[in-house]
C-alpha cells in the first residue's frame, strides 16, 4: 500500500476508531470528560482536514484521476465477493473534505453549545459515527460498501433526532424519519443486488457497472428512490422538518451540510447509469423540480427558523437534483459544496436568527422585504389562498402518505392480529402476565410500579 | 469415516442431562450452579468437537464406540457449541426467580435434548430428541396457552409419523439400518407421505404460516428465557438441512419453490403483524418469526450464498434474540410487570447500558451494518435473488418493517419521557453485563470480521448444496 493510499484509509477510519474507543470506554463505565471529547474531536478532524488537503494536492501534482485502495474482499462465498475498496477521486474528495471540515467545525461549536448537557458524550460519540458513515459513503468504491455507510448515517441521524429522550416529540419524529429511511434504503439494497445480478459486480472503483436500456432504468429508478429518501425529495420530504427536533449542531451538519446531500452524491456517482436511461434521468429532473417548488412554497409559510431553513435547503437540493438529471457534473458539485457551507452556517446561527434579522432590518432602515415578495401580488387572491393552504399542510404529502400507506398498513396489521387471536379465550390468557412468584423483592418493585404507569 | 478421539458429542449431551437430574433433586439455591456446570461442560465438549471437525478439514467424524448414535460434522458442530453457550449465558444472567430447581432442570433437559438432535446420526434418535426437547413446553413446567401445546404436539406427532413411514419403506427396500441418516440419503424412502409429514413437523416447529401463532403465545404467556432458548434451537431448519434436503432430493426440488414462498409470506406476515402490535414480548416473538422464516428461504434457495447466509443467520437470530429477550426479561423483573408499547416509558434514564445492549442486538437482528446480521442478510438476499428473484427483492422489505417495529419498541421502552420518583433500579449488574457484553462483542466483532464465522459455515453449506452420489443417482433414475 502506498503512502497516499494509507492516508486515505486513515482519514476514513479515524472517526470510526474514535467512536469505537469512546463507546467501549463508556460501556466499561468510564464517562469521558467534556474536555477530552472536544480535544480528541478537534485533533482528529483537524488532522483529517490537513490529510484530505494533502490528498487533493498529491492527486493534482501527480496527475492522478483517482486513488484506489483495494483492501481485498470483506467476505467471499462461492462466486460472491463483498469488495472492500476505497475510492478517492475528483468527485469524492470534495465531499470528503466537506465532511471533515464541517464535522470539525460542528465539534468545536458544540463544545460550547452542548456544554453540561447530560447527553454531551452521546452527542460526540454519535458525531464520530456519523462522520465515519459519511466518509464510507463518499469513499466507497462499491455499492455494497456504500450501503454500509448509508445505513450508519441514517441510524446516527435517527439517534440524534431523538437526542432529547425525555420528550415524546423528538422520539416520534425519529421514528417517522426511521420509517422513511428504511423504506427508501430498500431501493439502494435492491439496486446493488440488481447490479450483482445483471453486471456481476457492484464495484465502481474501476468504472461503473455497464447497464443499458431497461436494466439501467430499473437500477436508476431504484437508486433515485433511495436518493430521494435520504435527501428528503418529493414525496418523502415530510421527514425533514420533523428532523429539526434534534440539537441545532446536528441539524446543521445533517440537514444543512452532509446527510441531505448524500442522495445527490449517490446520483452523481451513478450518472453513467442515468446517462443510459432517459426515463431515470427525466424522473430525477421531475422530482428535483417538484421538490424545489414545494420547498419554496412551503418554506414561505413556516413559522420557525429551523423549519424554514430546512425547506430552503430542500429547494436547493431539488435544484441540485435537476442539475444532475440534466447530466451536469461540476455545477452540482460546486452547488452542493457552496450550499452545504452556507446552510450549515445558517443553521448554527438559527438560535440567533431574530437578533440577526433585527440588525439587518435596522441597518436597511426598515426596508427589508421577503425574497420574491413582489411575485405574490402577480397572483390572484384565490390562487394565493390555495397556495397558502397547500403550504400550511406542507404540500399535503404527509397526509397522503398517512392515508395511502401508513393507515392501510396499520389496519392490515390490526386485522391480522385479530385473526391470530381467534381461538383464544375472551379472557385472553395470551396477554395474561406470568403467574407472580412472590419474592422478597416483589413488594419493593411493586411499590415502585405505583409511580411508573406501564 | 474418521473418528473423534473421545465421544465428545455424547459427553456434551450427557453432562447437561446429568446436571438436569442433579438440579431436579437439589435445592433452588444450588440450581444455578448445576446449570452452569452442565452447560459449561457441554460447551467445552462442543468446542473440542468443533476443533476436531475443522482439524479434519470439515469431514464427518463418528464417535469411537459401537453404538454410533451420534456424529459430528461442520453442520452440527457449530450448533452444538452455540447452543451450549447460549444456555450458559441465559443461566448466568437469568434473574433469581427464573432459576428455581425445576426451571433449571427443565432448561438443562432442553439443552441435552437439543444437542442430541443436533448430534444424531440416526432418525430414531433425532425424533426422540425432538420430542424430548418439546416435552417441557407440552407437559410442564414451561406450559402456557393451548396453542403452543397444540403446535408442538402436532410437530411431534408428524415426526413420529414420518419416522414410521420412512422406517417401513426402508425395510421394504432392504435397508440394513432403516433409521440411519446416511442410508436415507437420496433414497426418498416413504416418498411424498414421509416428505409431507416432515414438512408439517418443520412448519409447526418453526412457526411457519399458518402454524405461527403458538410462538407468540408461548413467548408471552410462558417463561420467556426458556422459550427463547427453545426457539433458538432452530431444530426445524436443522431437520430440513439434515434430513429433508439430503433424504428427499426429488420431492424437495419440486416443493422448494412453494416452501420458499411460504417462508417469504411468513416473513412478511410477521413483519406486518408486528407493526401494530403493542405487547413487547409479542413484538419480539414476531420479529424472531419473521427473521427465522428468512432462514428457511435461504436454505431453500439451493445456492451456496443463500445456504451460507441462512446458516450464519441462524447464529445471528439465536444470539441477537437471546440478547433482546434477556434485556426485556431483566427489565420486566426490575419494573415488576410485562411491558406494552402503548406509552413512552423512558427507562433508558435508569438502565442506559441495558438500552445500549438492546439496540446492538436489535440492529444485528435486522441486519444493520457493523453487525454480523448485515453480512448474513447480504448473503441471504443475494442467494435468494439468484434462485427466486421475487423473494430476494421482498426480503429487504420484511427486514425494513422489522427494523421499524424494533425501533418503535425500543423508543417506547427506553425513550420519550422523564420519570420521577423511581429509586433503587439498577442498571445491568455485573453477571448480566458480562453475558450481554459478550453477546454485543460477538455480534460486532463478527460483523466487522465475518470471515471467521463464514469459514465455520462454509463446509456445511457446501455439503448441503453439493448433490450426494445417491442424490445424483436418484435424479438419474427419475429421468
Amino acid at each position: 500500500m502506498t503512502f497516499t493510499q494509507s492516508v486515505l484509509l486513515a482519514v476514513v477510519l479515524a472517526p470510526g476508531a474514535v467512536f469505537a474507543l469512546f463507546s467501549i470506554f463508556w460501556l466499561l463505565g468510564w464517562n469521558a470528560p467534556e474536555r477530552t471529547l472536544t480535544r480528541v474531536t478537534a485533533s482528529v478532524f483537524s488532522i483529517s482536514s490537513i490529510a484530505t488537503a494533502w490528498l487533493a494536492w498529491s492527486m493534482h501534482a501527480g496527475g492522478l484521476d483517482a486513488i484506489v485502495v483495494p483492501l481485498g474482499d470483506w467476505f467471499t462465498v462461492h462466486d460472491y465477493h463483498f469488495p472492500l475498496v476505497l475510492l478517492g477521486d475528483r468527485l469524492s474528495l470534495p465531499f470528503l473534505a466537506m465532511t471533515v471540515i464541517l464535522a470539525g467545525l460542528i465539534g468545536q461549536f458544540s463544545a460550547t453549545y452542548m456544554h453540561r448537557d447530560p447527553g454531551f458524550a452521546r452527542f460526540y460519540i454519535l458525531l464520530h459515527l456519523f462522520a465515519f458513515g459519511a466518509m464510507l459513503i463518499f469513499s466507497a468504491g462499491s455499492f455494497d460498501l456504500l450501503i454500509a455507510g448509508w445505513e450508519l448515517v441514517g441510524l446516527t441521524s435517527v439517534f440524534l433526532i431523538s437526542f432529547f429522550t425525555y420528550r415524546p416529540g423528538p422520539v416520534e419524529s425519529a421514528l417517522r424519519v426511521f420509517v422513511v429511511y428504511r423504506a427508501c434504503d430498500c431501493g439502494l439494497i435492491a439496486a446493488a443486488f440488481v447490479m450483482h445480478h445483471l453486471a456481476y459486480t457492484s464495484s465502481f472503483a474501476t468504472g461503473m457497472p455497464h447497464l443499458t436500456g431497461g436494466d439501467a432504468t430499473v437500477a436508476g429508478l431504484l437508486l433515485l428512490l433511495s436518493a430521494a429518501g435520504k435527501s428528503a425529495q418529493v414525496p418523502f420530504s415530510g421527514w425533514l422538518p420533523r428532523a429539526m427536533e434534534g440539537p441545532t449542531p446536528s441539524s446543521a451538519i445533517f440537514y444543512g451540510g452532509i446527510s441531505v446531500h448524500a442522495g445527490a452524491y449517490l446520483l452523481l456517482r451513478a450518472q453513467p447509469i442515468l446517462a443510459e436511461s432517459p426515463i431515470a434521468a427525466a424522473a430525477v429532473v421531475v422530482i428535483g423540480l417538484l421538490t424545489a417548488v414545494q420547498g419554496t412554497i412551503v418554506g414561505r409559510s413556516c413559522a420557525d427558523a429551523k423549519t424554514s431553513l430546512a425547506y430552503a435547503a430542500l429547494a436547493q437540493v431539488g435544484v441540485v437534483f435537476m442539475e444532475i438529471g440534466f447530466g451536469w457534473t461540476w455545477i452540482p458539485v460546486l452547488h452542493i459544496v457552496g450550499h452545504a457551507m452556507v446552510r450549515t452556517l445558517q443553521f448554527l446561527r438559527a438560535p440567533s436568527m431574530l437578533h440577526d434579522y433585527h440588525q439587518v432590518h435596522a441597518a436597511a432602515g426598515g426596508h427589508v422585504r421577503k425574497t420574491g415578495e413582489h411575485l405574490d401580488s402577480m397572483l390572484p387572491l384565490r390562487s394565493r389562498l390555495w397556495l397558502y393552504r397547500l403550504a400550511i399542510d406542507r404540500g399535503h404529502l404527509d397526509t397522503l402518505m398517512e392515508r395511502g400507506f401508513v393507515q392501510p398498513l396499520v389496519r392490515v396489521s390490526l386485522f391480522l392480529g385479530a385473526l391470530d387471536r381467534l381461538g383464544l379465550s375472551p379472557a385472553g390468557n395470551s396477554n395474561e402476565p406470568e403467574p407472580a412468584r412472590a419474592t422478597a423483592n416483589d413488594s419493593a418493585t411493586a411499590s415502585k410500579m405505583g409511580a411508573i404507569d406501564v | 469415516m474418521s473418528e473423534l478421539i473421545f465421544p465428545f458429542v455424547s459427553a456434551a449431551i450427557g453432562i447437561p442431562a446429568l446436571a438436569a437430574a442433579a438440579a431436579a433433586v437439589g435445592s433452588d439455591r444450588r440450581s444455578r450452579i448445576a446449570g452452569l456446570a452442565g452447560s459449561s461442560g457441554a460447551a467445552l465438549c462442543a468446542l473440542e468437537t468443533l476443533r476436531e471437525v475443522h482439524a479434519a478439514g470439515g469431514a464427518r467424524l463418528s464417535e469411537p464406540w459401537a453404538l454410533g448414535l451420534f456424529t459430528a460434522d461442520p453442520l452440527n458442530a457449530t450448533f452444538l457449541l452455540l447452543y451450549s453457550l447460549l444456555t450458559m449465558g441465559i443461566l448466568i444472567l437469568a434473574p433469581r426467580r427464573d432459576t428455581s430447581a425445576k426451571i433449571s432442570a427443565a432448561t438443562l433437559l432442553v439443552l441435552a435434548a437439543t444437542l442430541a438432535a443436533y448430534g444424531a446420526d440416526n432418525l430414531l434418535v433425532l425424533a426422540a430428541a425432538w420430542i424430548l426437547s418439546a416435552l417441557p413446553f407440552i407437559l410442564g413446567p414451561f406450559t402456557g396457552t393451548w396453542r403452543p401445546r397444540a403446535g408442538l404436539g402436532l410437530s411431534c406427532v408428524a415426526i413420529l409419523g414420518a419416522l414410521g413411514v420412512i422406517a417401513g419403506a426402508a425395510r421394504d427396500a432392504g435397508a440394513v439400518n432403516p433409521f440411519s441418516l446416511a442410508e436415507l440419503q437420496g433414497h426418498n424412502f416413504g416418498g411424498s407421505a414421509a416428505f409431507a409429514l416432515l414438512i408439517i413437523a418443520i412448519v409447526c416447529r418453526k412457526g411457519i404460516f399458518p402454524a405461527h401463532a403458538w410462538i407468540e403465545d408461548a413467548a408471552e404467556a410462558g417463561p420467556v428465557l426458556p422459550m427463547c432458548l427453545f426457539i433458538n434451537g432452530h431444530l426445524g431448519a436443522f431437520l430440513l438441512a439434515r434430513v429433508v434436503i439430503p433424504g428427499f432430493p426429488l420431492s424437495a426440488q419440486g416443493a422448494f419453490p412453494i416452501l420458499s414462498d411460504l417462508a417469504l409470506f411468513t416473513a412478511i406476515y410477521a413483519a406486518v403483524r408486528a407493526v401494530a402490535e403493542s405487547r413487547a414480548r409479542r413484538i419480539l416473538a414476531l420479529l424472531v418469526l419473521s427473521q427465522s422464516a428468512c432462514i428457511l428461504a435461504g436454505l431453500e434457495s439451493a445456492t451456496q450464498e443463500g445456504i451460507t447466509g441462512a446458516l450464519v443467520h441462524c447464529i445471528v437470530v439465536a444470539v441477537a434474540t437471546t440478547g433482546l429477550f434477556s434485556v426485556l426479561r431483566l427489565m420486566e423483573v426490575r419494573f415488576g410487570r410485562l411491558f406494552t408499547s402503548d406509552h413512552y416509558l423512558g427507562l433508558a434514564e435508569y438502565t442506559p447500558r441495558l438500552a445500549v445492549f438492546f439496540v446492538v442486538c436489535g440492529l444485528a437482528l435486522v441486519g444493520l451494518p457493523g453487525t454480523l446480521g448485515f453480512c448474513s442478510q447480504d448473503l441471504l438476499i443475494h442467494g435468494t435473488l439468484l434462485s427466486h428473484p421475487q423473494i430476494g427483492l421482498l426480503l429487504p422489505l420484511a427486514t425494513a418493517m422489522n427494523a421499524v417495529s424494533l425501533f418503535r419498541l425500543f423508543s417506547k421502552l427506553f425513550l420519550g419521557t422523564h420519570r420521577t420518583g423511581i429509586h433503587g433500579i439498577s442498571d445491568a449488574i455485573p453477571r448480566e453485563r458480562w453475558v450481554l457484553s459478550a453477546i454485543a462483542i460477538f455480534i460486532v466483532a463478527a460483523g466487522v470480521m465475518p470471515s471467521a464465522v463464514l469459514a465455520l459455515r462454509r463446509n456445511a453449506a457446501q455439503a448441503l448444496n453439493a448433490p450426494s452420489p445417491a442424490h445424483s443417482a436418484s435424479i438419474a433414475r427419475s429421468r
